[in-house]
């Protein structure tokens, strides 16, 4: 969150909005002190019912959508890194992340259209994942879990967290949500698991990043 | 990476019990927000007052249809009902006829619906920005018609 504070503050143009969403139903007392950590000055949005994911069809984290002047999205649901991030030491180390989609964001909020990184129409439809009626209804099952979470209805909150998992098995929101409310954590065996099982299947973990696509 | 890395297990379930809503009530959620009706009718769907319908998802009835902004959804007989006690509308049968998926825990009196597929045509035909509308961290009202005119960029994240 601090790398997008920088961004946005070398953007630096009135007309120019920066939302950052954290898809987070532990809510503010996860997601507020990494927020506050950035000292921003973004518009922050707890988001504990992942209402922006759902919107835009986002099944991970970290995603994006470019919403230009008109209302009209010109990028869409690719790996949204402003920065490439390590964590971990030796052969345990992870490293995630670009120093190259930034750039493609101040390009656009510069230049508009013009901008090589703006996509077309048909490009950005295409980018826009076509969601089931049974993934649809995982959204709705998950802002039913939460509700009951939020009155300590324990029981009908893992029921219906489960029928969300299992209504969308590809949504990694949904799984990694699920872990992170558990000892296990969500980068831990299970995680890991998910990740192979991706790729062994074929599937992006992330979109990938294509800026030479215009 | 430790195996306990993001783990907040002691926030699965943080909160007291408490009623959802009072007794006899319904609570509909759509798009983030939860609307507690104090009145239902009786029946296999969820029937409510037509006057309720805009605070629950937006649509009005019109002599075209329940409408949204520029969207009209022609009404069939199932929709509308007439009754001793007055007019309902069956807020499941008007999902079942636009596609919208929902999931309901009826003991508890509890919908929760989707969106409907028709409001989301301009995003999935045209590439055009969904409806959405969340509250920001300082309480305002951010949604998608606050961006016009702007360039915005919409970052997901997660503390996990």
């Amino acid at each position: 969150m601090p790398v997008w504070q920088r961004v946005y503050e070398e953007i630096n143009d009135p007309d120019f909005v920066l939302i950052c969403a954290a898809q987070d139903t532990g809510g503010e007392a996860v997601a507020g002190p990494i927020f506050d950590a950035a000292n921003p000055t973004y518009v922050q949005v707890v988001d504990e019912d992942h209402v922006i994911s759902s919107a835009f069809n986002f099944v991970n984290v970290p995603s994006a959508a470019w919403i230009d002047e008109t209302g009209r999205i010109v990028r869409i649901d690719e790996g949204t890194y402003a920065a490439i991030h390590e964590i971990g030491d030796g052969e345990e180390k992870f490293v995630f992340g670009n120093d190259v989609y930034a750039q493609a964001v101040k390009d656009w909020v510069a230049n508009g259209a013009r901008s090589r990184f703006a996509q077309s129409t048909a490009t950005v439809s295409g980018n826009i994942r076509k969601h089931s009626f049974d993934q649809r209804k995982a959204d709705a099952a998950f802002r039913l879990a939460n509700l009951f979470r939020a009155h300590g209805w324990q029981a009908k909150a893992e029921q219906y967290w489960e029928m969300a998992r299992s209504l969308n098995p590809d949504s990694i929101n949904f799984i990694r949500q699920n872990l992170t409310l558990t000892e296990e954590g969500s980068a831990g065996e299970t995680f890991r698991k998910v990740v192979m099982d991706y790729a062994n299947q074929g599937k992006d973990y992330y979109r990938p990043l294509d800026l030479e696509e215009a | 990476m430790a195996e306990t890395m993001m783990a907040y297990p002691e926030l699965r379930h943080p909160y007291e019990v408490t009623p959802i809503h009072p007794p006899g009530s319904t609570t509909v959620l759509h798009q983030g927000r939860a609307v507690t009706l104090a009145e239902t009718g009786d029946g296999d769907g969820l029937l409510i007052r037509p006057e309720d319908l805009p605070r629950v998802n937006g649509f009005e009835l019109k002599p075209e249809g329940a409408c949204r902004e520029g969207l009209c959804i022609p009404m069939n007989d199932d929709l509308l009902i007439s009754r001793d006690d007055g007019q309902w509308f069956d807020l499941a049968a008007f999902a079942d006829l636009t596609g919208q998926p929902y999931v309901a825990d009826r003991p508890a009196g509890v919908w929760s619906f989707a969106e409907v597929p028709a409001t989301r045509e301009p995003m999935m035909a045209d590439a055009m920005a969904p409806d959405f509308a969340v509250t920001d961290r300082q309480g305002n009202r951010v949604a998608t018609a606050d961006l016009k005119g702007k360039k915005a960029l919409i970052v997901t994240w997660s503390s996990w």
